[in-house]
C-alpha cells in the first residue's frame, strides 16, 4: 500500500463525512446507499479504511463538529466496520455494523417519507452478508456461530419499522426475502411461517404494489417451501410465477427456479425437454426424465442413487422417489402398445407374468404378488383404468383411455 | 477421560423467537477449561420443561432419588405414588422409594444444588425406574405413568446441569426405548379415555427425547465420536413420520434429510427406514410387509405397528390384491 500522509488521510475522512451528512440532510437515498456497503469493497471505501488507519482519531473529529455529531451514533461504528473489514477482522466488522445499523434504524423510524428505502435495503443485505462471513470465521475457530441469528433478529426489527400504513411498507417484501435467506441458511425454515403470514394476511400490504424483483424472490422461496411440504399444485403456481417474471437474462436465477420447478412438473406429469436441462445445466434430472419416458424403473433408481446427496440436500429426493408409480404406468403402457401391434383384439389383457418378465429384463426382481400389488395401486390411483382378474393373474384394461394422463394434477393420494 | 464432556459454567439463554416445539442447541466453548471441552448454550422454546432464563448451570449435590425437602412436602400433602409408599402408607415414604416428581414451573433461580441430583444419582434413579417396569403387581398403564413422569424429571435435571457426555446419551437412548416400548405395550383399545391421552403424551415425550438425543449426537459428533446406536435412533424419526398427518409432528421429512450427515443417511438402519417409507407412501404393502418382516429391529417394529393397524382398519388396501 502506498504511503498516505496524515493530511491526505484527514482529507479523505472529511470527504466521506461530508458526503454522508449531505446525503442525509438532503434526503438523497441513492447517494447514501454506497456509503453503507461495507462488503462491496469499493475503491472509495477501501481507501477510506486505509485513511482511518493512518488518521486514528476520526471519532473525535466527528464529535467535535456540529455537522457530523448528530449522526455520530451511526457513523462512528460504521467507520469501525470499514476498518475491521479491511484488515479481515470479519467478526468485529459485523459487530460494529450491527451497532451502526441499529442506530440508523432508530433515525429511520423518525423520518416520515420513504427517502431512505434504498439505504435500508443496503443495510438489510449487508447485515446478512457480514453475519454469514462472521459465522464462517467463528465456526472455523471452533466457536459458536451466532451472528446470523442476530442478523435475523435485526431484520425482524426492520420489518417492524416497515409494517405500517405509510409509504415505507413497500420495502417489507425485500426484508422478508432477506429473512428467508437467513432462515434457510440457518435451517430454521419454520420461522418463515410468521413472516409469510404477515405479508399475506395483513391488510396494509397489497402484494401487487411490491417491486417485481422482490415478488419473484418471494415466490421462489415460498414455492420451495411448498415443495418441501409436497403441495405440488401450490408449488407449481408459485415457482411458475417466479419463472415467468424473472429477468430472462438472469440465467443463474432461472436455473435456481428450475431446479425446484422441474421435480414439481414431473410430479404432475409434465416433462421438460432435454435442451432445457442442458441449457441450464440441470443434467442431474436427465436420467429421471428418460426413465419416465421409457418406463425404465432401473434407470430411475440408478439416477436417484447417483445424485442422492445432491437431491437430499436440495430437498427434492422424496419428490423424485414418488415418480416410481408413473414409471410403472409407462412400462405397462408400453407393453400394452406392443401387444396392440401384435394382436389388437387381445391387447387390453396384460398378463402379470409378462410384466414380471419385463421387470426382470430391467434387472428388477419382483415376484408376481408384488407386481399384482403394484397393478392394484395403479388402478386405485387412477393411473390405469381396468380391473384385475386375480385367479388368472391378468390385468384387464379398459378399452377407452386405459392410461389416463395426469393433466397437471398430482397422482391421487 | 477425553470422552468425558462434563461442562463448566455457562449462561443458558431462552429463545423467544421460535414458537415451534423444538429445541436448538448450539455449542459455546467453556471459558473455564483449556482442553477441547464444550458446553451447550441451550435455546429452548416455551414448552421446554422448566424455564431457563439466564442462569449459570450448576452441579447438583442431592444424594437421593428425591430431594429431602420434596420428600417431606409430599408426605405432608399425601402426594405419593403407590410405588413410593412405605408399607402402603399414603403419607410415608423413604429415600429408597421416593423419586423426584416432574415440575413444570421450576424456576432454576430458586433451585439449590441440594435439590438437583448429580449424574451418578440420576443414573441409579433411571436404573431403579426401569426395574419397576418388570414388576407385574400393577397394570402396565400405572407403572408407565409413574416412570413417564419420573424420567421426565431426570431429563430436567440433566438439562439444568447441561450434561452432554456419553452417559447422558446412553440415558436418553434408554428413555427413548422406554417410550417406544410403551407405545407397544399400552393397551390400544380401551373404554378408559385416559388411555388415549396416555398414548398422546407418550408420543409427545418420545419426540421430545428423540430430538434432545439428536442434539446430543450432534454435539458429540463434533469431537469425532460417532455413537454406535445413532443410525438406529435416527431411523426412528423417519418411521414416526410414516403417516399422512405426520406434518403436525414437526418439519417435513425433506427438510430434515437436508441436514442429516451422510454417514447416517447411508447407514443400514436408515436405508431400511427409507425403503419402508417409500413402500408405505406408494402403497406397496407387499414389499412393505416383507421388508419389515425381514429387517425390522424390535424397536423399529413397535414404531411401525400403529401404521399397520391403521392400514388394516381403514381398508385403504385395494381390494383385489392379496395379503
Amino acid at each position: 500500500m502506498a504511503y498516505m500522509s496524515m493530511g491526505e488521510a484527514h482529507r479523505r475522512i472529511t470527504e466521506f463525512l461530508n458526503r454522508f451528512s449531505e446525503a442525509v440532510f438532503s434526503q438523497d437515498g441513492p447517494s447514501l446507499k454506497p456509503l453503507l456497503a461495507v462488503s462491496s469493497n469499493s475503491a472509495n471505501l477501501l481507501s477510506l479504511a486505509d485513511a482511518l488507519r493512518v488518521f486514528q482519531d476520526a471519532s473525535r473529529l466527528i464529535k467535535q463538529s456540529d455537522k457530523y455529531s448528530q449522526l455520530g451514533e451511526i457513523i462512528v461504528p460504521l467507520l469501525r466496520s470499514f476498518q475491521s473489514s479491511r484488515i479481515g477482522h470479519v467478526v468485529d466488522a459485523y459487530n460494529a455494523f450491527e451497532k451502526s445499523a441499529n442506530a440508523f434504524l432508530q433515525e429511520f423510524r423518525n423520518w416520515e417519507s420513504a427517502w431512505a428505502m434504498e439505504p435500508v435495503y443496503t443495510i438489510a443485505y449487508e447485515i446478512r452478508v457480514l453475519a454469514e462471513r462472521a459465522d464462517r470465521e467463528l465456526a472455523s475457530m471452533g466457536k459458536n456461530p451466532e451472528k446470523l441469528k442476530g442478523a435475523g433478529s435485526f431484520l425482524m426489527k426492520v420489518f417492524g419499522a416497515l409494517a405500517g400504513k405509510g409509504p415505507k411498507r413497500v420495502g417489507a417484501l425485500y426484508v422478508t426475502c432477506q429473512l428467508f435467506k437467513v432462515y434457510f441458511k440457518l435451517g430454521t425454515v419454520h420461522l418463515c411461517r410468521s413472516v409469510i403470514r404477515s405479508i399475506e394476511t395483513a391488510k396494509i400490504f397489497d402484494f401487487e404494489e411490491f417491486p417485481m424483483r422482490d415478488k419473484v424472490t418471494y415466490m421462489y422461496y415460498t414455492g420451495r417451501l411448498e415443495v418441501f411440504n409436497e403441495n405440488f399444485l401450490a408449488a407449481d403456481q408459485k415457482l411458475t410465477y417466479a419463472l415467468m417474471h424473472c429477468n430472462p437474462r438472469s440465467e443463474g436465477n432461472i436455473r435456481m427456479i428450475l431446479k425446484y420447478l422441474i421435480p414439481v412438473k414431473l410430479s404432475i406429469g409434465i416433462l421438460p425437454k432435454m435442451w432445457l436441462l442442458e441449457k441450464y445445466n440441470l443434467v442431474e434430472y436427465s436420467d429421471v426424465v428418460k426413465a419416465l419416458k421409457r418406463g425404465d424403473l432401473r434407470l430411475l433408481r440408478h439416477a436417484l442413487q447417483e445424485h442422492e446427496d445432491q437431491f437430499l440436500r436440495s430437498g427434492v429426493y422424496l419428490v423424485l422417489e414418488k415418480l416410481e408409480l408413473q414409471v410403472y404406468q409407462r412400462l405397462v403402457k408400453k407393453i400394452y402398445i406392443i401387444q396392440k401391434q401384435r394382436d389388437p383384439s387381445k391387447a387390453h389383457q396384460v398378463k402379470l407374468e409378462v410384466i414380471v418378465k419385463a421387470l426382470k429384463w430391467l434387472e428388477m426382481d419382483k415376484d408376481v404378488d408384488e407386481v399384482e400389488c403394484i397393478m392394484a395401486i395403479l388402478i386405485y390411483k387412477n393411473l390405469m383404468k381396468g380391473y384385475f382378474a386375480h385367479k388368472s393373474k391378468v390385468v384387464v384394461l379398459s378399452k377407452q383411455d386405459p392410461f389416463p394422463k395426469l393433466n397437471g394434477n398430482p397422482v391421487n393420494s | 477421560m477425553e470422552r468425558n464432556r462434563e461442562l463448566g459454567f455457562r449462561m443458558a439463554k431462552k429463545s423467544h423467537s421460535s414458537t415451534h416445539s423444538r429445541s436448538h442447541q448450539t455449542i459455546v466453548p467453556s471459558r473455564s477449561n483449556t482442553s477441547a471441552e464444550f458446553s451447550i448454550k441451550e435455546q429452548r422454546t416455551e414448552d421446554w420443561e422448566g424455564d431457563s432464563p439466564n442462569f449459570p448451570s450448576v452441579i447438583g449435590t442431592c444424594p437421593d432419588m428425591c430431594p429431602a425437602k420434596e420428600r417431606a412436602q409430599r408426605e405432608r400433602l399425601g402426594d405419593l405414588s403407590v410405588f413410593e409408599r412405605l408399607n402402603g402408607n399414603p403419607r410415608r415414604t423413604s429415600p429408597s422409594l421416593a423419586v423426584r416428581k416432574f415440575c413444570r414451573t421450576i424456576s432454576a433461580m430458586h433451585m439449590q444444588a441440594s435439590d438437583i441430583r448429580p449424574l451418578e444419582v440420576l443414573q441409579d434413579t433411571l436404573t431403579y425406574l426401569f426395574n419397576l417396569l418388570d414388576s407385574s403387581k400393577y397394570p402396565f398403564e400405572v407403572v408407565h405413568d409413574f416412570v413417564f413422569d419420573r424420567t421426565r424429571a431426570i431429563r430436567q435435571d440433566l438439562s439444568m446441569q447441561n450434561i452432554i457426555n456419553d452417559q447422558a446419551i446412553h440415558m436418553y437412548e434408554e428413555m427413548v426405548k422406554f417410550h417406544i416400548i410403551s407405545l407397544h405395550k399400552l393397551p390400544r383399545f380401551s373404554s378408559n379415555p385416559s388411555i388415549s391421552s396416555l398414548h398422546f403424551l407418550n408420543m409427545e415425550q418420545l419426540m421430545k427425547s428423540l430430538v434432545s438425543l439428536y442434539n446430543l449426537y450432534d454435539i458429540n459428533r463434533m469431537s469425532n465420536s460417532i455413537n454406535k446406536n445413532e443410525a438406529e435412533f435416527y431411523s426412528f424419526y423417519v418411521l414416526l413420520h410414516l403417516g399422512s398427518n405426520s406434518q403436525s409432528m414437526g418439519e417435513s421429512l425433506s427438510l430434515w434429510f437436508r441436514r442429516l450427515a451422510s454417514t447416517i443417511v447411508k447407514s443400514k438402519e436408515m436405508c431400511f427406514a427409507r425403503a419402508v417409507l417409500r413402500f408405505f407412501r406408494m402403497g406397496n404393502y407387499k414389499s412393505f410387509f416383507s421388508t419389515v418382516a425381514a429387517e425390522a429391529s424390535n424397536l423399529q417394529f413397535f414404531l411401525i405397528e400403529p401404521f399397520i393397524n391403521e392400514w388394516l382398519q381403514a381398508s385403504t388396501i385395494p381390494i383385489s390384491a392379496p395379503l
